[in-house]
């Protein structure tokens, strides 16, 4: 997927002016950045819900169509079961009910979820509510998938074992991926690049993580030498 | 535990107001102003003996269940319509502030030049309660969760999907408010309906002819009747959302597989 010369503002304040980045496909981009500085904008252009005011956003044909979206919140359906909200995000692409009962108990049996399956949002923990949208997410059929920082405000097991669930639901069936998030760690151990943003013209820094990610360890030097550099980016931005 | 102890308070606090009302009885000495319990049981229980008797609940509870369906039915249309559509909601906001504003006994009379005696407990009950239902439903569907209606957008929920598992679940609660209010507001105009128009059967029709005789006692056992009847409306629609709320969870449970 590609921005190509992208310019959004809001009233006075410009977001992006001309903006271009890249993101291979079947790749994870991780995207910092100060607060306000365009990250959700990016998202919501990506899936659509946002047009740019000039620009394009190019997708390969394996991109187009449906997205994945995972929110900062699990946006559950209230009154439905754990199964039933990983279900009906089937129900368009899947008219057979044998193979959307299939899928949805394989993601959320892959997230955990297996003995929870009749209980309702309300029953569960914050982490488990995050554990179905993730199940959802990956359950719904689209080769795009958009992350506005879904890992926020988790404690830092919680957001470990939810990380982990993410990456072996990625590793099965990789996506094109853009992961917004404020963590500079969550983004270098995820992300097969990472983009900070801060400046409406261009990245403000842009790196290929270029260890495989089953081997990042991030006390490791090259690791932390990221890091820190991310950080006194983000702190000058 | 609790439950025993919620009971027990209920059950002390209308002992209490009946033991109020014996007193009051007592200290007044008056059949004419007050009769005491006693009296009015004997009353009732000669109403009730009465051939006339149910015909003159059924008519009471046919036109308010009448009325109510007709509300419950026409303010979520429109309540549905407004909440989506701005424009709507501005022009129907002059009817419905008028109607919330104008006194329960202007509409009665003002339908008793209109209309036959019959017509006129359903008309007025329909005026009163209309306003309560539609703002519930209106604000119901203002108040919808537009980051859920993102979610499901993006999910691409199927239409017929996202009216029944986020549209009307999130629109439940305020349908169940407004037609509770609406309920209990619907016995009050009808029975007063009844006391104006004073139709051939009906609750109030009883209550205004007992009034002309004086006989405070049949005030009373009518009164309580309908206090009676407005709990048992009040018990029957609790019943329907408990026995609606039990089916869907037996629905949902129906609906997911076994994970092995």
């Amino acid at each position: 997927m590609q921005f190509l010369e992208i310019s959004k503002r809001y009233e006075q304040n410009v977001v992006f002016d001309h903006f271009s980045l890249d993101i291979p496909v079947q790749s994870i981009l991780s995207v910092v950045g100060p607060s306000g500085e365009g990250k959700t904008t990016l998202l919501q252009m990506a899936a659509g819900l946002l047009e740019p005011d000039g620009g394009s956003i190019r997708k390969e044909t394996s991109e187009e169509g449906s997205v994945s979206y995972l929110f900062q919140e699990s946006r559950l359906l209230g009154s439905s079961t754990v199964y039933a909200n990983v279900e009906l995000a089937l129900r368009r692409s899947h008219s057979s009910e044998t193979e959307r009962r299939q899928i949805a108990l394989h993601y959320l049996a892959m997230v955990g979820l297996s003995g929870s399956l009749a209980l309702y949002p309300s029953q569960l923990s914050g982490g488990m509510r995050q554990r179905v949208a993730i199940a959802r997410a990956f359950a719904h059929p689209a080769n795009l998938m958009l992350l506005d920082e879904p890992f926020q405000s988790l404690d830092i097991k919680l957001k470990f074992s939810l990380v982990d669930a993410f990456l072996k639901l990625w590793e099965e069936q990789p996506r094109t991926t853009l992961f917004v998030t404020h963590d500079p760690k969550e983004a270098l151990m995820l992300g097969d690049a990472v983009c900070c943003l801060g400046d409406p013209k261009k990245p403000l820094w842009y790196q290929q993580i270029d260890i495989p990610r089953n081997a990042r360890n991030i006390t490791d030097a090259k690791m932390l030498a990221w890091e820190a550099t991310l950080v006194r980016t983000l702190v000058n931005a | 535990m609790q439950r025993v102890k919620r009971n027990l308070v209920l059950l002390i606090s209308s002992l209490l107001l009946l033991l109020i009302w014996q007193v009051g009885s007592m200290m007044l000495d008056s059949q004419i102003l007050l009769p005491g319990i006693p009296p009015v049981a004997q009353a009732l229980r000669t109403l009730i003996a009465q051939p006339p008797f149910a015909h003159n609940i059924l008519s009471t509870a046919l036109r308010a269940f009448q009325s109510f369906l007709i509300i419950v039915i026409s303010a979520t249309v429109v309540g549905v319509l407004a909440g989506r559509f701005e424009y709507l909601s501005i022009a129907l906001r002059p009817f419905v502030t008028t109607l919330k504003a104008i006194p329960v006994m202007s509409i009665i009379l003002l339908a008793f030049i209109w209309f036959s005696s019959g017509t006129v407990p359903l008309f007025s009950a329909f005026l009163m309660g209309f306003p309560v239902m539609y703002v519930q439903i209106e604000m119901g569907v203002r108040q919808l969760d537009r980051n859920l209606e993102q979610m499901c957008t993006l999910y691409e929920f199927r239409p017929s999907d996202k009216l029944l598992h986020f549209i009307i679940p999130s629109m439940t609660s305020w349908f169940i408010a407004g037609s509770r209010t609406a309920l209990s507001m619907v016995w009050k105009v009808v029975i007063a309906a009844e006391v104006l128009t004073v139709p051939r059967y009906g609750v109030g029709a009883r209550m205004q002819l007992a009034q002309v005789q004086l006989q405070t006692d049949l005030v009373l056992s009518w009164t309580l009747i309908a206090i009676m009847l407005t709990a048992l409306g009040d018990l029957l629609f609790d019943a329907l959302v408990h026995l609606a709320a039990y089916l869907k969870r037996k629905i949902d449970a129906r609906g997911v597989p076994c994970s092995s």
